[in-house]
């Protein structure tokens, strides 16, 4: 610790803190510009300057400068407040005084700044700029007249973001913050510049002159796209959600936000949300009123508790704990069938059966606080950053900062793999299990296995015949890679799954887990295996026990019951089968086939088109509960609008159908949470008031095993390309189609081929193809770059018109044709 | 990435052989990327633009900082130059012996301005602050050879001399 006096104060600071690091320290506010905690010092804007004792003759950037021993530091004197005037005459020489149009105004640091350093006259006289304003995307402003230089949203883009849309460019007073050729900003569009620019320079774009900041009413809630658990704050008016409000205070993250995070909001005040409940009348879907649709509800499920067998319910990991918990109760407890299934079957398994296998308990063992923690991340496929990209972001600077080996096992490139020091060991499509075997024999044979190991000769004898190459590569790769793995201190593992990822099931969890367990990484800080659960609430999903527990059907074995009129009564909370499940053909006739189907969501998706009755459901900025993060981080979410239309949150009409047919009754969420605080282990002694706003990582005490993973040999089809589904950037389910900000980043499905492929097979980028597999076909945008290797072709999955899921059957790698249309 | 339309620029055809060339002797150096594009500017003349996006992929630097640094030192040029770089000089010295009325022929002479390019790429004519021979003011350089005393009738000369050089 380092003593220094600040204002006469005393402080004792760490060693490596600045002189602005100490002040805040003791409450003591020097104004900046240029200055983020998050970023690295810049020192450009000299707004922060102080006087020290030691240093006198010259004035000190307090953000650059550390602190030394006894150092005494004055940061108000005159001298001092003079200078800070000069530099906001400065600034306001060249920035235009367009307050009454900016969206910035009220949350302008330069304006906050004038205003309290009371500069109402300049004595410099110059022209203003005249830069182009950038209108070239819908999502963000880049207004360069605005620009005051700070450098901030090139350094975010570069330091946290890794994409380095920004730069300083041209010399002088000519100076300016561009872009590469100084084109159009064409980037990922996270919004991340836009969220530190200290004015009004760059903009968001949606929220354009939709309300002046000081009319915001601000509500703390959690992002309900993917499993991060970012927390974000609503910006609402009339009761609409207008905006999401950058807080640097908020969650691990900072307050940083992917796209779909900060511009995917709109989906909420959608004109296409369900208004009113929607009954089938001759054939068609009309509108009906509540009491009717619920009639109809009532009455079916109350005559399934009879045949409880006949009755299925799935549910979207995308409700909240209260709602998940009421929907297990209402179909296990109330009607008693074990039929229920959220997309565990098809995506989640290696969350709910590998970890709970491996670990004794279904959950990552390990916290997203251990990704900077650990000496070498190992990331299973290069897509971890589209599918959660603030992890990617946290990755970044991991890497960056702290040095942190990235090692990358992947059937394809992606942003990731670029970085700085990564290493990629790039296998053949499926064989991400056998990858893992090799890895675990590698292991063992180079004696590198901690000592005492558990059924180590077991795992000895099922690794056996694992060779390098069944996944493809090399014998000296995966010794090195084992090697280093096993050399590194911490070491963490990162898996994302998700209905895109059909060979990311229990097996490849039971593997990555092995190698783990097998050299001691597990159940230490910086450690263990990060399961990436792709919905905001998958977590919950599991701990609520939303899948079949006995003899129960899984979510396949549901679509295979209402194709075979086994289940005659389906009710689907959210859940969008037609284009998410496998065999889109399949589940289509499954579905039309079913008696009788209840589809509760906010859209009238191509699931609920096929419904018998529609009830319409709240996002979940209409309700308040909690959700479960990946890294097991119970939050609270917060209602900020009330409900569109006549729509009610699924604990509104669950708890109703629950009543009507005999099942408990509960006055309101916060109850629930009570109950399974008391009923649920990990929530033990939980109230939503402990919640706070910063959430609680749930407790978890892992025994870990040693589980043998059989790899299923993926034999190439000669003359085809393996197919890879998975997520595209800022993609997020199918609700994604929804947003704003990902429907521009990704509006359509496409293909994307090697450039090898694509020059055999006469595609150029952009061309329709016709993709065809055993399954159907289906015909698609191609892409063409250099990410995906030759012999390969990959396809996101979230869209409805095109939609991948018509030509997959949910085996790990579906071999196909590609032709031009 | 985005679906932002591409503006429809015809791709330049650059042979990236040299280019490559030149990233492979400093791939491995710290701080490569300055001697990188002075390798560039000197082997091409110039920076193009494949160039750029070659140097950024091998490089892992990103595009826009590349862009930065060009934009940022004088020494780089974007856009071709001429074969025969023509600097007169317009400082001190050289302004009170007429530089200006020398500056001013060679612009009628050659139909282009400071910092342009004639079409034929044979010239690129530049006005400089100082080239550091104030004792043969008005100076006037074409490459690397120097032209002291300079009078609106050597203008003619000089241009009638490269006229007849060589391309290559």
């Amino acid at each position: 610790m380092v003593n220094l006096t600040i204002n006469g104060t005393q402080v004792a600071v760490e060693k490596d803190a600045t002189i602005y690091d100490a002040a805040k320290a003791c409450g003591i506010k020097i104004p900046i510009l240029c200055h983020d905690k998050k970023l690295h010092p810049f020192g450009g804007c000299r707004m922060c300057l102080v006087e020290v004792e030691q240093m006198k003759g010259r004035l000190i950037p307090a953000c650059t400068t550390p602190v030394t021993e006894g150092m005494i530091v004055q940061t108000t004197t005159d001298e001092i407040v003079k200078a800070r005037k000069l530099v906001l005459e400065l600034l306001l020489l060249k920035h235009p005084i367009d307050c009454p149009v900016c969206d910035a105004a009220g949350d302008c640091d330069l304006q906050n700044l004038t205003f309290e350093y009371k500069v109402n006259t300049n004595r410099f006289v110059d022209e203003k700029f005249n830069h182009e304003i950038d209108y070239d995307n819908p999502l963000i402003e880049r207004d360069m007249n605005r620009c005051i230089h700070c450098g901030k949203c090139a350094r975010i883009c570069d330091e946290i973001v890794s994409y380095g849309a920004y730069t300083f460019i041209n010399r002088g007073i000519e100076a300016k913050m561009g872009t590469e050729f100084d084109g159009p900003l064409n980037c990922e569009f996270c919004g991340s510049c836009v969220s530190v620019c200290p004015v009004g320079a760059l903009n968001s774009r949606p929220f354009k002159f939709k309300a002046r900041w000081w009319a915001l009413q601000k509500t703390k809630s959690v992002c309900s796209y993917c499993g991060t658990g970012c927390q974000l704050t609503l910006g609402t008016k009339d009761g609409k959600v207008l905006t999401t409000v950058y807080d640097e205070n908020q969650g691990f993250h900072n307050g940083q936000l992917c796209t779909r995070g900060r511009f995917g909001y709109q989906f909420v005040n959608s004109a296409k949300r369900l208004t009113t409940p929607l009954v089938k009348k001759n054939g068609k879907l009309q509108e009906a009123s509540w009491e009717e649709a619920l009639e109809v509800v009532t009455s079916r499920l109350s005559a399934g508790k009879s045949d409880p067998a006949s009755v299925a319910a799935l549910a979207t990991p995308r409700l909240t704990n209260e709602e998940l918990f009421l929907f297990e109760k209402l179909f296990r407890g109330t009607i008693g069938t074990d039929n229920i299934d959220h997309s565990a079957g098809y995506a989640h398994a290696a969350l709910t059966k590998g970890a709970k296998a491996s670990f004794g308990v279904a959950a990552s063992p390990s916290e997203i606080a251990d990704i900077q923690k650990s000496n070498l991340l190992l990331v299973v496929k290069s897509d971890a950053y589209e599918t959660h990209p603030v992890i990617g972001f946290e990755m970044n600077l991991g890497v960056k900062r702290k040095g942190i080996d990235l090692r990358i096992v992947s059937d394809k490139k992606g942003k990731l793999t670029r970085l700085p020091g990564a290493k990629t060991t790039v296998h053949t499509p499926g064989s991400e299990v056998a990858l893992f075997n090799a890895l675990c024999k590698s292991i063992i044979d180079q004696g590198l296995a901690a000592e005492g190991v558990a059924g180590l000769a077991e795992l000895k004898a099922a690794v056996a015949d694992a060779t390098a190459e069944k996944a493809g590569v090399t014998a000296e790769e995966i010794a090195a890679l084992a090697k280093d793995y096993a050399a590194a201190e911490k070491a963490l593992i990162i898996l994302p799954i998700g209905l895109g990822y059909p060979g990311h099931d229990a097996a490849l969890a039971n593997a990555a887990a092995n190698l783990a367990i097998l050299t001691g990484k597990i159940g230490k800080e910086g450690c263990g295996l990060l399961i990436m659960g792709e919905k905001n609430n998958s977590q919950g999903a599991a701990d609520l026990g939303i899948y079949p527990k006995s003899t129960g059907l899984s979510a396949s074995a549901i679509i295979e019951g209402c194709g075979n009129g086994n289940i005659k009564t389906l009710f689907v909370a959210g859940e969008n089968p037609v284009v998410s499940y496998p065999n889109r053909q399949k589940v289509e006739k499954a579905l039309e086939n079913v008696e009788f189907m209840v589809v509760a969501d906010l859209f009238l998706t191509e699931t609920a088109q096929l419904a018998d009755v529609v009830l319409p459901a709240c996002s979940f900025a209409e309700k308040s509960g909690t959700f479960t993060s990946l890294g097991r981080r119970v939050q609270m979410v917060r209602k900020a609008v009330p409900a569109v239309g006549l729509a009610k949150s699924d604990f509104e009409i669950l708890n109703t159908l629950s009543a009507a047919i005999g099942g408990a009754r509960y006055n309101n969420q916060a109850e629930i949470f009570t109950e399974i605080a008391s009923t649920v282990p990990a929530y033990q002694g939980l109230t939503q008031g402990k919640l706070g706003d910063e959430g609680v990582v749930l407790p978890v005490t892992v025994s870990a095993k040693l589980v043998p993973a059989v790899a299923k040999a993926v034999a190439p089809v000669a003359g085809k390309l393996a197919l890879l589904t998975g997520s595209a950037l800022y993609h997020s389910g199918t609700m994604s189609r929804f947003g704003e900000g990902p429907m521009y980043v990704c509006p359509t499905a496409y293909a994307e081929l090697s450039m090898a492929d694509a020059a055999s097979l006469k595609i150029a980028e952009g061309d329709m193809v016709t993709v065809t597999s055993a399954t159907g076909s289906v015909q698609v945008a191609a892409k063409v770059g250099k990410r995906v290797p030759q012999g390969t072709v990959f396809a996101p999955y979230h869209f409805g018109e095109g939609s991948v899921n018509s030509i997959t059957d949910g085996a790990a790698v579906t071999y196909v044709t590609v032709a031009k249309k | 990435m985005s679906n932002a339309p591409a503006e429809e620029i015809p791709a330049e055809e650059i042979d990236l052989a040299e280019a490559n060339h030149i990233i492979d002797k400093y791939l491995t150096l710290p701080g490569n990327l300055m001697p990188v594009l002075q390798g560039i500017q000197d082997s091409y003349g110039y920076v193009p633009k494949p160039t750029i996006d070659l140097v950024a992929e091998r490089l892992n630097v990103y595009p826009s900082q590349i862009y930065g640094v060009l934009t940022f030192y004088a020494q780089f040029h974007l856009k071709p130059r001429g074969r025969y770089i023509i600097r007169v000089c317009v400082g001190t010295a050289c302004h009170v012996q007429g530089a200006e009325r020398i500056v001013e022929t060679f612009f009628g002479r050659l139909g282009i301005g400071h910092a342009e390019t004639t079409p034929d790429l044979r010239y690129t004519f530049e006005k400089v602050a100082c080239l550091g021979a104030c004792g043969m003011a008005p100076l006037a350089m074409v490459n690397d050879d120097t032209y002291g005393k300079m009078t609106v009738q050597k203008v003619d000369e000089i241009v009638e001399t490269y006229n007849q050089r060589p391309m290559k």
